[in-house]
C-alpha cells in the first residue's frame, strides 16, 4: 500500500506539467506536434503496461490493435458516413474485442508465452499486409486522408493536446482504480505464481481477458483520436517496426508495471527520440541495444532503477552523517 | 510443374533458415528473433568482401564463418543471462532480448549499407529438368540446401554430437546425467544456426539479390516454418519448410505476393491454435 500511495505525488506533479505544456510551447507548431505524439506514446504504453506489466501476456500487435481502431473508425465516417463519435465506438470496440480474443484464446489453449508472442506478431504482420493490399479501400502505402474532421477543431494542436491529455490521465486513473480493485489483486497474485492463483479461486480466465481487451480497446482509442487529429493515415503509423519497438522501449525505460512509469519514459524517449534525429537508421540500433541492456541488466526498468539507485545512496549518506 | 519446382528449390531454403531457428530452440528453451538478421548481416559482409575484391567463393565462405563466429558471441555474451533464467521467463527473455538485437542489426546494416546487395547470379542457359526450364541460380541453390540438410540430419543421427544434441532436445536433466555439457552444445548449436542462416543470404543470393533490408521478412519466414513444424523439431522443420515453399510458389502465382505472405502468417497461427506441437509427429 505504502508503494503505491507514494507514487500519487509524483503522478500529480506530473499531469500538472503536462497540462501546463501548453502555455509554454503552444506557440510552436513543432514542439506541439512532438507533444502530442508523446501522449499517444504515453497512452499506448500505459495501455500495453496493463496487459504486460500486469498480467504478462505478451501482445506483439500494438501498432496493430491502434490500427484497426484507427482505420475503423476512418472508414465508417468517411465511406458508410456513420457520425464520428460512434464510428470510434465501433473502431474502439473491434480493437478491444480483438485483443479480448487473443487473451481468451491464449489462456484457453494455455499458450505460453511464446505462442502468443508469435501469434499477434502474425497478427500485426497479417494487419499491415492486408492495409497495404486493398489499395481500393484503404490507399495502400500512400495512405488514407481523414475527411471526417475536416476543418474542425481537433485538426488545431492545442485543443487536440488538451483531448488526448484528458484520455490519458484518464487511462491512469483507470489503471490505478484496477489495481485496488479486484482485478489488481487478482494481477498480483497471478504474476506471482498463475497456478497458486487459480487455486486460491482467481479467475485467471476473466482477469486475463478484461486485462486484453481494456487495454487493446485503450490502444485502440488512443490510436483512433491520434487519427482524426492529424487527419491522415498511414500503414506506416500502425506498423510493427513504428509502434510496437517504440512502446516496448518506452516501458523499458519507464519501468514493467508501475503506474508513472510509462509516462515518464514517452516524455525521456521522446525527448531523446528528436536528440537522436540526426542518426537515422541508427536510432534503431540505440533502441535495439537499449532493450538488450534493459531487459537483461534492470529487469524492472530504468526509472524505479535509478530510484532504487538513489534510496540507496541516500540511506549511504544517512548512515555517514550521524 | 515449374511452379512446383520453384515451390521445392524455395522450400528447402526454408527449411535450411529454420532448422537452425528450431534447433536453438529445442536445446537451449529461447528463440532468436534476429535469426534473419544473422541472414542479412552475412549477405552485406559477403557483398562487401566481393567488392573489395577477393574471390566470391572465399567472400562467401568468410562470411558464412563470421556469421557462425557472431551467433558464438551472442551465445556467450548476451544469452548467459537469459540461461540463467527458467522455464516462460527465458523464453519472455529471450524474445525481448533477440528482437532488440534483431533492430540493432538492422539499424546497423540499414544505415551502412543501404544498397549493398549480395548478388550471386549464375550465368549460362536454363537447366531443363523433365521438360521444365529452372534457372541455373535456383538450381545450384536447391542442391546446396538439400545436400547441406542431408548432412546434417546425417550428422545428427549417426554422429557423437548429433546424439548428444538430440538427447538434451529430448531431456537436459537425463542429458546432463551422462556427462553432456548443455552450455557447450548451446554453444556449438548456435554457431551451427548462425552459420545456417548465413548459408541461406548465400542460396537467396544465387536466387536472386539480397540486401541489409531482408533481415526481418527472413526472421518472419523462419518463425513461420519453425512453428508450423513444431517448434524444436528438426524433422518438422524440414517437412514444413518444403510443404511451405510449394504453398508459397503456388500462392504467389495464383494471388499476388501480399496475400501470399497472409495465407503463410494464417497458416502458423492455425497451427498455434489447432496443433501447437506442429504437423510432423515425432519425438525430435
Amino acid at each position: 500500500m505504502a508503494a503505491r500511495r507514494s507514487e500519487a505525488w509524483p503522478l500529480a506533479v506530473t499531469v500538472t506539467a503536462l497540462v501546463g505544456l501548453p502555455t509554454l510551447v503552444g506557440g510552436s507548431r513543432y514542439l506541439m506536434t512532438l507533444a502530442i505524439s508523446m501522449l499517444v506514446v504515453a497512452g499506448y504504453a500505459v495501455a500495453f503496461n496493463l496487459v504486460f506489466g500486469r498480467t504478462g501476456q505478451l501482445f506483439l500487435c500494438l501498432g496493430a490493435l491502434a490500427g484497426v481502431a484507427a482505420y475503423g473508425s476512418v472508414l465508417l465516417a468517411d465511406v458508410a458516413g456513420v457520425p464520428l463519435p460512434a464510428a470510434i465506438a465501433v473502431g474502439v470496440a473491434c480493437s478491444g474485442g480483438i485483443g479480448g480474443l487473443f487473451s481468451w484464446v491464449a489462456v484457453r489453449r494455455r499458450l505460453g508465452v511464446i505462442f502468443l508472442g508469435i501469434v499477434t506478431l502474425a497478427f500485426s504482420l497479417v494487419f499491415t499486409n492486408l492495409l497495404v493490399g486493398g489499395r481500393a479501400l484503404t490507399g495502400g502505402e500512400t495512405g488514407l486522408l481523414v475527411d471526417a474532421t475536416a476543418g474542425s477543431w481537433l485538426r488545431d494542436r492545442v485543443p487536440a493536446y488538451y483531448v488526448l491529455l484528458a484520455v490519458l490521465v484518464g487511462y491512469l486513473l483507470l489503471d490505478r482504480w484496477l489495481e485496488r480493485s479486484w482485478l489488481g489483486w487478482a494481477f498480483r497474485a497471478l504474476k506471482d505464481d498463475p497456478v497458486a492463483a487459480e487455486l486460491a479461486g482467481v479467475d485467471v480466465v476473466r482477469a486475463k481477458v478484461v486485462a486484453g481487451a481494456l487495454g487493446s480497446a485503450m490502444l485502440g482509442l488512443m490510436g483512433a483520436l491520434f487519427a482524426v487529429h492529424d487527419g491522415f493515415l498511414s500503414p506506416t503509423g500502425f506498423d510493427f517496426g513504428e509502434i510496437d519497438v517504440r512502446v516496448l522501449v518506452v516501458l523499458a525505460v519507464g519501468g514493467v508495471g508501475s503506474s508513472l512509469g510509462p509516462v515518464v519514459g514517452a516524455v525521456v524517449v521522446t525527448a531523446v527520440d528528436e536528440l537522436l534525429r540526426p542518426l537515422g537508421q541508427l536510432r534503431l540500433t540505440v533502441y535495439g541495444a537499449l532493450l538488450i541492456v534493459v531487459f537483461l541488466r534492470f529487469r524492472q526498468g530504468l526509472v524505479p532503477a535509478a530510484r532504487g539507485l538513489g534510496r540507496r545512496f541516500g540511506a549511504r549518506r544517512a548512515r555517514a552523517t550521524p | 510443374m515449374a511452379v512446383l519446382f520453384d515451390g521445392v528449390a524455395f522450400g528447402l531454403q526454408l527449411s535450411l533458415l529454420a532448422v537452425g531457428l528450431t534447433m536453438i530452440y529445442g536445446l537451449g528453451g529461447v528463440l532468436n528473433l534476429a535469426h534473419g538478421q544473422f541472414a542479412a548481416a552475412t549477405a552485406i559482409i559477403g557483398a562487401r568482401l566481393i567488392e573489395v575484391g577477393f574471390p566470391v567463393a572465399l567472400s562467401v565462405i568468410s562470411a558464412v564463418a563470421i556469421s557462425a563466429g557472431l551467433a558464438m558471441a551472442v551465445d556467450a555474451t548476451l544469452m548467459r543471462p537469459v540461461y540463467r533464467l527458467h522455464g516462460e521467463d527465458r523464453v519472455l527473455s529471450s524474445l525481448l532480448v533477440t528482437l532488440g538485437l534483431a533492430f540493432a542489426i538492422d539499424g546497423l546494416l540499414i544505415r551502412f549499407a543501404p544498397f549493398t546487395l549480395l548478388n550471386l547470379a549464375v550465368p549460362g542457359p536454363a537447366f531443363v529438368l523433365l521438360g521444365v526450364p529452372m534457372r541455373r541460380g535456383v538450381v545450384v541453390a536447391a542442391l546446396v540446401a538439400a545436400v547441406v540438410l542431408g548432412v546434417l540430419v546425417l550428422v545428427l543421427r549417426v554422429s557423437r554430437w548429433g546424439r548428444a544434441v538430440r538427447s538434451i532436445i529430448q531431456d537436459e536433466e537425463g542429458a546432463t546425467l551422462c556427462g553432456i555439457d548443455p552450455s557447450r552444445m548451446r554453444r556449438s548449436v548456435f554457431a551451427l544456426s548462425g552459420a545456417l542462416a548465413g548459408l541461406v543470404a548465400v542460396t537467396q543470393g544465387l536466387t536472386a539479390p539480397i540486401g541489409a533490408t531482408s533481415g526481418r521478412d527472413l526472421t518472419v519466414l523462419a518463425l513461420i516454418v519453425t512453428v508450423v513444424g513444431g517448434l524444436g523439431r528438426v524433422s518438422g522443420a524440414l517437412v514444413a519448410g518444403v510443404l511451405l515453399g510449394v504453398v508459397h510458389a503456388v500462392a504467389s502465382h495464383t494471388i499476388g505476393a501480399v496475400l501470399t505472405f497472409v495465407l503463410l502468417l494464417l497458416v502458423a497461427i492455425a497451427v498455434i491454435l489447432l496443433r501447437p506441437s506442429g504437423i510432423v509427429r515425432s519425438a525430435v
